[in-house]
């Protein structure tokens, strides 16, 4: 049932994908024969075949998974795009403090080792990043001490 | 000949440069201490470190060295996790833990580890001395080919990749063209139409090869560490003083040259990695060793153990055969070494060895060093990497992901990126999950453009005439080739089992 619901998205996909290939792209003028848009139109035909058997022949196995182990994983991409959004104005080291603190509470650390780690971690990997690989990150709310 | 004498001094001028060397050597123990983590294997490191590296600066050379360090690195790495904790880091390990982790359970994990050390670098050196030999002169031959070769030539490849990687070719040929489909949004070089940018000005010069990368084998693997992660604590088994002796090399030594040839053959074919080529010699061992082997395969026979650990460094060589020398990846982790070569406006391909013969050779010359260093960092030090495999999950899950965060920022500074690693994260999730290969995926990312430039190439040769694919004998004789590899393993796969339902009959009739 899985495979069918996969197979059925993937369908859907490449039919967006086709029809911007059959109906959108048009160069105004080409130089070669094929143009940009038959490499995708390829594609498109290819894709919608595979899915189309995929959906009709699905494999048995399901998508394993209990509710509890889904509402870990769904908590988890919350807790990244939270990260994500707070990178830039809260800074390297305070938004991973905060983000390898939390996860790692989350997933079974006690609330000590949880802050201590998150802590560090910011800390020390922005050292490391920064000023050792002179990598470019985030300063942040530090930025006018750092 | 000569010319590959005159390569490799040249080669080792390069590799034992002392910063390059120092980068052999980082290379292989991070490559090391990534492999032995659980749950991660030579991909998700080199994709990780990947832009980290590029970030920091490295020269071309020195970028290569570093990351093929880490790769084959990681395949040595691989074992540990394998043998003590039962916990294959990726596919490519899943057979050592067959017969290593039984070794290990009856107390001898000391010498299940040196043994296949020692197999690891056998495999692996054989492979660098082919590489080297058979590089050059392949490298000569392809130059030669025309842009319909070249279409001929990706068709094998994701043929190859079809039928023998994953379970169902459907959805691996599904995820490559997905993997195609991603490569071809952006801005179209040759018109400068843009395709597929919905007017997303990030989208404009397309989505970027890191992005996929760090999505699908970092932020993915974190999502998949945070699901298997289990109540229970993982159970890592005590190393021990038990070494490996002469006389056990000496029992494996057919095994293990037989297991190098077959590995590094896998490894050359375009698309097949470490994980078919260890499945491949282990079935094949069990097979040559017959009735003994019934017995003993699965529960602790070092020929169990000897043959993946050869065959998937030996493929870990053969992998890079195709990438320097045609620009086709051998493998998932290839495929992400050529995109950093093309970060580095480095083309790889038939030209590489006349264009930039510091970096080919430099690559080849420093993976000889390597090689020995990870024997030598391998033997004495294993009880060091084996400690590292306690690190609760708890903490690796948050360090993959704030990895992953660094390698994105640091190199275009672009907030929106880190929301597209998160989305392809949960993508790659997904896709494994539902028993996608995610290497097809990242293969059909890289060769995306290429494909489509040689195809369209081609037919402006040919003033948009189909036929001219299949004009020269090249071609021809790839698509064959191609042919072959998808009928002949069903082929022989019913074959097999009409002869043993006729044995089984002439059993019962003897019996009657």
């Amino acid at each position: 049932m899985a495979d069918r619901i996969l197979g059925g998205i993937a369908l859907a996909i490449t039919l967006a994908y086709a029809f911007f290939a059959f109906m959108v792209i048009r160069a105004p003028f080409q130089y070669d024969p094929l143009g940009p848009e038959t490499w995708p139109q390829i594609l498109a035909v290819v894709a919608g075949l595979c899915s189309l058997y995929i959906v009709i022949r699905p494999d048995r196995r399901g998508f394993h998974l209990s509710h509890g182990t889904l509402g870990r994983v769904a908590v988890v991409v919350v807790l990244l795009v939270l990260y994500a959004f707070l990178y830039e104005p809260l800074g390297f080291i305070l938004a991973t403090a905060l983000f390898c603190g939390v996860l790692a509470r989350m997933l079974g650390a006690s609330a000590i080792r949880a802050a201590v780690f998150g802590i560090c971690f910011g800390a020390v990997g922005y050292l490391l990043c920064v000023k050792l690989l002179a990598l470019n990150l985030p300063d942040g709310v530090f930025s006018k001490i750092l | 000949m000569n010319e590959v004498f005159a390569g490799l001094y040249q080669g080792f001028g390069v590799a034992l440069e002392p910063m390059n060397l120092l980068y052999v050597l980082i290379g292989c123990f991070t490559g090391t201490l990534m492999g032995a983590l659980p749950g991660i294997g030579p991909i998700n490191g080199v994709a990780i470190l990947l832009p980290i590296a590029f970030g920091a600066g490295l020269p071309p050379e020195s970028a290569l060295i570093l990351l093929a360090g880490i790769y084959y690195g990681a395949e040595y790495g691989g074992r540990v996790s394998s043998i003590m904790l039962n916990v294959p880091g990726d596919a490519g390990a899943i057979f050592t833990t067959l017969d290593g982790n039984p070794m290990a359970k009856k107390g001898e994990a000391g010498r299940a580890l040196s043994l296949s050390g020692v197999c690891s670098f056998i495999g692996g050196t054989f492979a660098i001395v082919l590489l080297s030999l058979f590089g050059p002169m392949l490298a000569g031959i392809a130059v030669t080919f025309s842009p319909s070769d070249y279409v001929a030539l990706m068709v094998f490849a994701f043929t190859c990749l079809a039928a023998m990687v994953g379970r169902n070719p459907v959805k691996t040929l599904l995820g490559a063209v997905l993997g195609l489909m991603i490569a071809s949004v952006g801005i179209d070089a040759n018109t400068g139409v843009a395709r597929f940018t919905f007017g997303v000005p990030d989208l404009l010069s397309g989505i970027d090869f890191l992005v996929v990368v760090i999505g699908l084998f970092g932020m993915g693997e974190m999502i998949s560490l945070v699901e298997q992660m289990s109540s229970g604590k993982m159970n890592v088994l005590k190393s021990d003083k038990t070494f490996v002796s002469m006389k056990d090399m000496l029992a494996v030594k057919w095994t293990v040259l037989r297991c190098s040839i077959i590995g590094f053959i896998v490894g050359v074919l375009p698309g097949t990695g470490a994980s078919v080529a260890s499945a491949v010699s282990y079935g094949t061992e069990k097979r040559l060793a017959g009735e003994s082997g019934k017995e003993s395969f699965g529960k602790g026979d070092i020929r169990g153990l000897a043959a993946p650990e050869s065959a998937n460094n030996a493929a870990a060589g053969g992998a890079m055969v195709p990438m320097l020398t045609l620009g086709i990846p051998g493998s998932g982790t290839t495929a992400i070494l050529l995109g950093a070569l093309l970060l580095f406006n480095v083309t790889p391909g038939p030209l590489m060895f006349k264009q930039h013969p510091d970096i080919a050779w430099g690559l080849i010359a420093s993976m000889y060093i390597g090689n020995v260093a990870l024997l030598i960092i391998n033997l004495p030090l294993v009880g060091l990497f084996v400690r590292l495999l306690t690190i609760p999950l708890k903490y690796m899950a948050p360090l993959i992901a704030v990895l992953s965060f660094i390698g994105v920022y640091s190199i275009v500074s672009n907030p929106f990126d880190l929301y597209m690693i998160i989305g392809f994260g949960v993508l790659g999730w997904a896709l494994r999950k539902m028993g996608f290969s995610l290497a097809s995926v990242i293969l059909g990312v890289v060769l995306g453009n290429i494909f489509e430039d040689n195809l369209r190439r081609a037919l402006s040769i040919s003033a948009g005439d189909w036929s001219i694919l299949l004009q020269s004998g090249t071609s021809i004789l790839l698509y064959i080739l191609a042919v072959l590899i998808l009928v002949l393993p069903p082929l022989f796969g019913y074959l097999a089992k009409r002869r043993a339902a006729a044995e089984a009959e002439l059993a019962a009739s003897a019996i009657d």
